[in-house]
């Protein structure tokens, strides 16, 4: 009796921390999708809109300027949700350990800031959008192979086959506008390319790097380091070298967003939206591990044609129907591996070996 | 200053074989001088997260009768695993 009470019991157990897993994992995607209308609109207000898109350095640097004001709204977000949770206290003890600790978060902050944003605008602006949006939906791939390699992260064959479909879904959604625009003539396209393996790489590294440091610390706590680095880095290198080296106007392009309501309205309300998803990946990946939160996450492909369609009110191409039925089936097929399954996520040399699932 | 809690909860395992949830809680909660509901499932969640990254291995399970969080919650009893050990030396939360 009190055998099959304590069974009943561990299976609720498991089966709480998969749900909330995969809970914490589709608020990323919704979240992410949500991102791209403020992300959207900010490039038609001013300083932005006034930017030809020819001028790629004034782009980029324009996108640095953005990004360093966004990753202080994220910083500020964050604060309010660890401040709500009393978890203040534990960032400054975690943030303080850097040699040890922190510094993976601020390698992740370099993979997912610097890296993949970069890398992102690169492939957008080289290679065109439909591309860009297509080399991030590989960020998974990246981060299950390193996550594999580099600790062992356990991931059955159910679970991959459920990312594949995801991804499969993400490329019917936006694989055939890729026609339209390799027709284009690009001359610098191996640039977009190589944007794109930057983004893909960056996103993927970082859920991977990030995972290693949250081993020890909160992950609540460590997206707050994780943000508090990528701050610094943009304030202290990036646009000071930008400022320094380039006749770019760093200071001017400052001024004007932060006097410019509007674009200071669209930052602070992208910044909320990613504040929010960057925590529900952290959690995530937490409870069901790197690959599967980022099997979820991709999802966000989807949330993103409808919370742009919600608002341009544009509806998006019919197979558009097809991607999502694909994406639906992949992550229900990713659920429903075994609650078990998640309740320990790697092969750290000690358990007894699954049979069940058949883990690869 | 203090550990942060999940170092906190890593040292407290390196010191004994084996140690029940509750009695981490507990002392979690006395080491930051907090209460109540909210911090005990933070630290739950906590151990939680340390279990299915296989920082620590759960050694033994029981019901709750009530005197400890809930009557009928499952209560594990945990060890730090090998891996466990080698990430506190890799985060100098043990001497290497």
């Amino acid at each position: 009796m009190q055998g099959s009470a304590i069974a009943a019991a561990l299976e609720k157990h498991y089966g709480r921390n998969q749900r909330w897993g995969f809970i914490w994992a589709v608020w990323m995607a919704v979240l992410w999708g949500a991102w791209y209308v403020p992300g959207t609109a900010l490039w038609h207000e001013h300083p932005y809109s006034d930017i030809p898109g020819s001028a790629i350095a004034l782009r980029l640097s324009a996108t640095a300027v953005m990004t360093w004001i966004h990753a202080i709204g994220v910083f500020l977000f964050l604060l309010l949700w660890n401040g709500s949770l009393g978890k203040i206290a534990d960032y400054g003890r975690t943030m303080i350990r850097f040699r040890r600790i922190s510094k993976w978060y601020a390698l992740a902050s370099l993979c997912g800031g610097p890296m993949a944003i970069f890398g992102s605008y690169m492939a957008m602006a080289y290679a065109g959008p439909v591309f860009a949006a297509i080399s991030s939906l590989l960020f998974p791939v990246v981060g299950a192979v390193i996550a594999a390699l580099w600790f062992k992260e356990r991931i059955s064959r159910r679970a991959a086959l459920g990312i594949a479909i995801i991804i499969f879904g993400g490329l019917t959604i936006y694989g055939p506008g890729l026609f339209g625009e390799v027709q284009a003539t690009q001359s610098h396209a191996w640039l977009g390319y190589l944007g794109g393996a930057l983004s893909a790489l960056g996103w993927g590294a970082e859920g991977a790097v990030a995972a290693r440091a949250m081993d020890v610390s909160d992950p609540d706590v460590g997206i707050q380091c994780r943000f508090s680095f990528e701050v610094l880095f943009w304030g202290l290198l990036i646009l000071p070298a930008i400022a320094l080296f380039t006749p770019i106007p760093v200071r001017q392009l400052l001024v004007d967003t932060v006097t410019n309501p509007h674009a200071l309205l669209w930052i602070m309300l992208a910044a909320s939206t990613h504040a929010y998803c960057y925590t529900s990946w952290y959690k995530a990946t937490s409870l069901i591990g790197v690959s599967r939160t980022g099997g979820i996450g991709n999802l966000y492909a989807v949330f993103a044609l409808i919370f742009i369609a919600g608002f341009t009110l544009q509806l998006p191409a019919w197979y558009f129907l097809i991607g999502l039925a694909l994406t639906i089936t992949g992550s229900f097929v990713m659920f429903s591996e075994s609650a078990d399954s998640v309740a320990t996520l790697r092969d750290v040399g000690e358990s007894e070996p699954r049979e069940a699932e058949g883990y690869v | 200053m203090k550990l942060h809690q999940k170092g906190f909860l890593l040292v407290e395992l390196s010191r004994q074989d084996l140690v029940w949830d509750y009695e981490l809680v507990a002392r979690a909660l006395a080491e930051y001088g907090v209460s109540g509901r909210h911090w005990i499932n933070t630290i739950r969640i906590a151990l939680d997260e340390m279990a299915a990254g296989g920082l620590i291995e759960r050694i033994e399970e029981r019901l709750d009768d009530g005197a400890h969080v809930e009557a009928g919650k499952v209560m594990f009893r945990y060890r730090l695993s090998d891996f466990g050990r080698r990430r506190m030396k890799d985060t100098g939360l043990l001497p290497a």
